[in-house]
């Protein structure tokens, strides 16, 4: 199988994660939870990934990293920590569900939505300077579109939250592990991540970077202030009720370490450079409008495309039965389609990970064009 | 030997403790607080050697880590909190 899904997952992982997943599902007790071997090996790995984490994503301390089963649990809990009933938010036109849903199930919130074109960030950070008046309470942006890889102006989203003393939210699923997620510099109240994207960890991990305050979604065991009957104040054992996911974090850290030893910015350009030869490959045939920016800096290794006459959904299932893994439909982004253009029809999505080669993206571009009407 | 227990308010601060003395070559081992002075409940504890206790506690108070007390192992196999 030709794997190009990886904004959804990445099913190829280095084999050190597979290794490290297996070994703690037989080696790693409960963290927290004892002070025997196996429960402090676990322990010991769950802090050398938040140290891991610290270092890749320049947070200050290893006790803000949080571990979460995905982004949108990392999400859930920053919105409901910063977002109360009747609150104004202001997002940008190219959120996931994992965004959008949440502030849907909070009472009487207003949403204001920066809707600017697609791969124009200027037009992006002035809607944001536009729009973000004194109501608003709390800032939300993606970091990279999940359907189009168009990479967000977050450095200058960031600054006028600053500038306005709005706390910021970023969801940075398509973008930790390529990009720079930097805490320190971006001074945002929250960041979520998923491990299984490009941390290349399991499914099932997840972080959540805090520089606030924060409520927890759920209450329980932490292993801490066990005679109390409130969660602690302190992180990370506010957020992390219950027995913790070992296996994936052990295969996080891994996945986290191949990230730092390879480099971001390695990685990063090597899904562009993909990204880009997918996009000259189908912008040639006849039929076919692919989205991507003349300027390399502003996508990320994600591209979205239609085919004339085609169904998104049966182009993706053709290439499957093909054996090449795409996504088709709306990217549990209706919003981001809205704001592009395409929700009616939805797109078919390539998306890019360190183990892919030119070759798949050959491949992808040889199966379409095979399956074109003649 | 007589040794010296940094109680933390959690299992990462006592870990943030720990690699904080490792940097500086100070052996700290990390333990569950014995219940006589857990306080409200489980938690972790640094052991120190006491040739090292004073060190230890400059350099945490350095990294601006606060311990919620720090103990003498008696040998009647009691602690008792020392004043900082």
């Amino acid at each position: 199988m030709i794997y190009l899904d990886s904004a959804a997952t990445t099913l190829q992982k280095p084999p050190s994660v597979v290794r490290a997943s297996a070994y703690a599902i037989t080696h790693m007790a409960s963290p927290g939870r004892g002070g025997y071997p196996a429960a402090m090996t676990a322990a010991e790995t769950l802090f050398t990934c938040r140290e891991a984490a610290a270092r890749l994503f320049h947070v200050p301390e290893p006790d803000q990293v949080v571990f979460t089963m995905n982004a949108t649990h990392g999400l859930n809990l920053a919105i409901k920590t910063l977002v109360e009933p009747g609150d104004t938010v202001l997002i940008s036109g190219y959120e996931h569900n994992a965004v959008t849903r949440p502030l849907t199930a909070t009472p009487d919130v207003t949403v204001k939505v920066a809707d600017a074109p697609l791969f124009q960030p200027e037009a992006m950070l002035e809607r944001f300077g536009a729009l973000l008046t004194p109501e608003v309470s709390c800032v939300i942006c993606c970091h990279v579109s999940n359907v189009f890889g168009y990479i967000l102006p977050v450095a200058g989203i960031a600054a006028l939250c600053r500038e306005r003393g709005v706390p910021l939210i970023l969801d940075a699923s398509q973008s930790a592990g390529a990009l720079p997620v930097h805490m320190d510099t971006l001074q945002a109240a929250f960041i979520a991540m998923p491990g299984h994207k490009g941390l290349y960890g399991p499914q099932g991990t997840g972080i959540l970077l805090c520089a606030a305050p924060v409520k927890p979604l759920l209450e329980g065991g932490t292993g801490s202030h066990s005679v109390r009957q409130e969660m602690p104040e302190f992180l990370p054992d506010r957020l992390e009720a219950g027995t913790h996911n070992v296996p994936g974090i052990a295969g996080l850290l891994e996945g986290l370490r191949f990230v730092l030893r390879k480099g971001p910015e390695r990685i990063l350009d090597h899904e562009r450079r993909l990204a880009a030869q997918c996009a000259a490959g189908l912008s040639r045939m006849k039929g076919v409008t692919v989205f991507s920016s003349p300027h390399l800096e502003h996508q990320a290794g994600v591209l979205s495309f239609q085919v004339d006459g085609q169904d998104c959904e049966e182009v993706g299932d053709r290439l499957g039965r093909q054996g090449i893994a795409v996504r088709s439909g709306l990217h549990c982004a209706p919003l981001s389609h809205r704001t592009a253009g395409t929700l009616e029809r939805g797109t078919v999505r390539a998306s890019f990970s360190a183990f892919n080669s030119s070759n798949d993206v050959r491949a992808l571009l040889q199966a379409l064009e095979r399956r074109r009407p003649s | 030997m007589v040794y010296y227990l940094i109680v933390c308010r959690s299992l990462t601060y006592a870990q943030r403790t720990a690699a904080v003395l490792e940097r500086a070559g100070i052996t700290g081992v990390i333990l569950r607080t014995p219940r006589a002075i857990a306080g409200e409940g489980c938690g972790y504890a640094v052991k120190v050697s006491e040739r090292r206790l004073a060190q230890a506690l400059v350099l945490l108070n350095k990294a601006e880590l606060r311990p919620r007390g720090v103990y003498i192992a008696e040998s009647n196999g009691g602690y008792r909190q020392v004043g900082l």
